[in-house]
């Protein structure tokens, strides 16, 4: 945020930063070394649905997309809306490498549509008998962990171990007043 | 693994306080008795002073809390879990005592390693869960192991002599001494003393608690235990948002607070940061 920006207030929407997706992949190994958490073979994206012709182009352009990944890499896929009307495509893959290109590939495609301030989050589930969810927000160009326990709580204590534990591998979003959930996830 | 060692750095910056700290009240006392008082006046006097504190310190620190001590069958959990730790420590088990208080605190108080006292407010036993209440207690024991309550009670005890001195010498002496202007004098010399002293009791303070976070991690194993304790405390963990990122997403709340440099101006970003960064660093040599 540049000097005037903070005097007469921000002109502009912040851009998606996705360049620091791909970093899950290598952290990957280290939660499966350290705490033991696996990925569960599936991630998602989640994309703020938008009444427009460009939308839809861009939806069948990434079915399309979706096709041609599932026939070479085996990657199955699923769109689903969900009960905020948010669009969620769920990937499915054994191999983790595959899921984060599908996941960065469905990213690309919106924003080289200009539908990049679409993109909600990307959402790659671990687990270990219980749930981990790594979070990364576009806007915020960042990961947080996400543990969630019972049915509206969460293992506050657990998410601030995760940030200790992966603080040098995965870029975390620093202010924990920015980890907000995600209940329900089609995952 | 990371394993209990003598802490270097506290022990050098301990005698170096100490030191410090000794060379400035020799220096206030010449000057005090250049200006006519007697040698035997004030060596007697700080004498008496430094014998109540020293052997009194702790009485007066529970006191002035209103901290009672608990015995064995009152509190037997509280007991249970400092007996462990101190089993790990290799610390004679301290008394424990309790402060009837919401904040959550925890202090160590005690001139030395056999005469401690651990005291926690009820706030604190009310918001932290058993493994973070033991990472608490197992800073407090690092405390008394480094042994740096002793230190920190003189060295207090000395900067408050000054500050008695600064806000009353007026009301003391005669009024020839006021015209002579040698008040004034002892006066100045009172002021920097305290601000002396003040800023080297803070800044071994400060590093005493770093050597204490550490030492508790070391003693529990678990740096995170601290971490989550830290942030209880603090009010961290009640930050974490419970509301759904599609719902605010909604109402363009994640737009509304301000990023980078100016959130960092605003906030307070207290040593509490700076001690979570230093467990974090711990936890991944642990691990």
């Amino acid at each position: 945020m540049g000097f005037l920006d903070f005097l007469l207030g921000s002109t502009r929407l912040p851009q998606p930063r996705s360049e620091r997706l791909f970093a899950i992949a290598t952290a990957r190994i280290t939660l499966e070394a350290k705490l033991g958490l696996k990925p569960t073979g599936s991630a998602a994206i989640c994309v703020k649905p938008l009444e427009s012709s460009a939308y839809e182009r861009t939806r069948a352009e990434i079915e399309d997309l979706l096709k041609l990944g599932s026939r070479e890499a085996g990657t199955a896929y699923r769109l689903e809306n969900d009960s905020y009307g948010y669009l969620w495509v769920v990937l499915k893959d054994p191999d983790f490498e595959d899921l984060v290109s599908g996941i960065h590939m469905v990213a690309r495609s919106l924003t080289d549509s200009g539908l990049g301030q679409q993109l909600l989050c990307a959402v790659y589930p671990f687990s270990d008998g219980y749930k981990v969810y790594w979070i990364f927000s576009f806007k915020l160009g960042a990961y947080y962990p996400f543990v969630p326990s019972g049915a509206s709580g969460r293992d506050g204590a657990l998410e601030l171990r995760l940030r200790s534990v992966m603080a040098e591998e995965l870029p975390i979003e620093k202010d924990v007043e920015r980890w907000y959930p995600i209940w329900e996830m089609p995952l | 693994m990371v394993r209990w060692s003598a802490d270097r750095g506290l022990q050098a910056r301990m005698l170096l306080t100490m030191f410090l700290l000794a060379a400035v009240y020799l220096i206030f006392i010449n000057v005090i008795m250049a200006m006519g008082v007697g040698i035997q006046g004030v060596v007697l006097i700080m004498g008496i002073f430094l014998f109540i504190q020293y052997f009194y310190s702790d009485k007066i620190a529970l006191a002035s809390v209103g901290a009672r001590i608990v015995s064995e069958s009152e509190a037997p959990e509280l007991h249970e879990l400092v007996g462990r730790l101190c089993a790990i420590a290799g610390l004679p088990k301290p008394r424990i005592a309790v402060v009837r208080t919401d904040i959550p605190n925890a202090f160590a108080t005690g001139r030395s390693q056999s005469s401690s006292v651990v005291a926690v407010t009820t706030g604190l036993l009310r918001r932290l869960d058993k493994s973070e209440l033991e990472a608490v207690l197992a800073h407090e024991l690092s405390h008394i192991k480094n042994r740096d309550v002793a230190v920190m009670t003189i060295a207090s005890f000395l900067s408050t002599v000054a500050s008695v001195i600064v806000q009353n010498i007026f009301f003391l002496g005669d009024r020839r001494d006021r015209e002579s202007g040698s008040l004034v004098a002892v006066w100045l010399v009172s002021l920097i003393v305290w601000i002396v002293s003040f800023i080297l009791i803070r800044a071994l303070s400060r590093y005493r608690e770093f050597s204490a976070d550490r030492g508790a991690a070391i003693i529990t194993g678990r740096p995170s235990a601290l971490v989550s304790a830290l942030m209880k405390i603090s009010g961290t963990m009640a930050r974490i948002p419970r509301e759904d990122l599609r719902r605010v997403e909604g109402m363009n709340a994640f737009f509304i607070i301000p990023t980078g440099a100016i959130a960092n101006l605003l906030s307070t970003h207290p040593p509490i940061e700076a001690r979570i960064a230093a467990l974090e660093r711990l936890e991944r040599e642990i691990l």
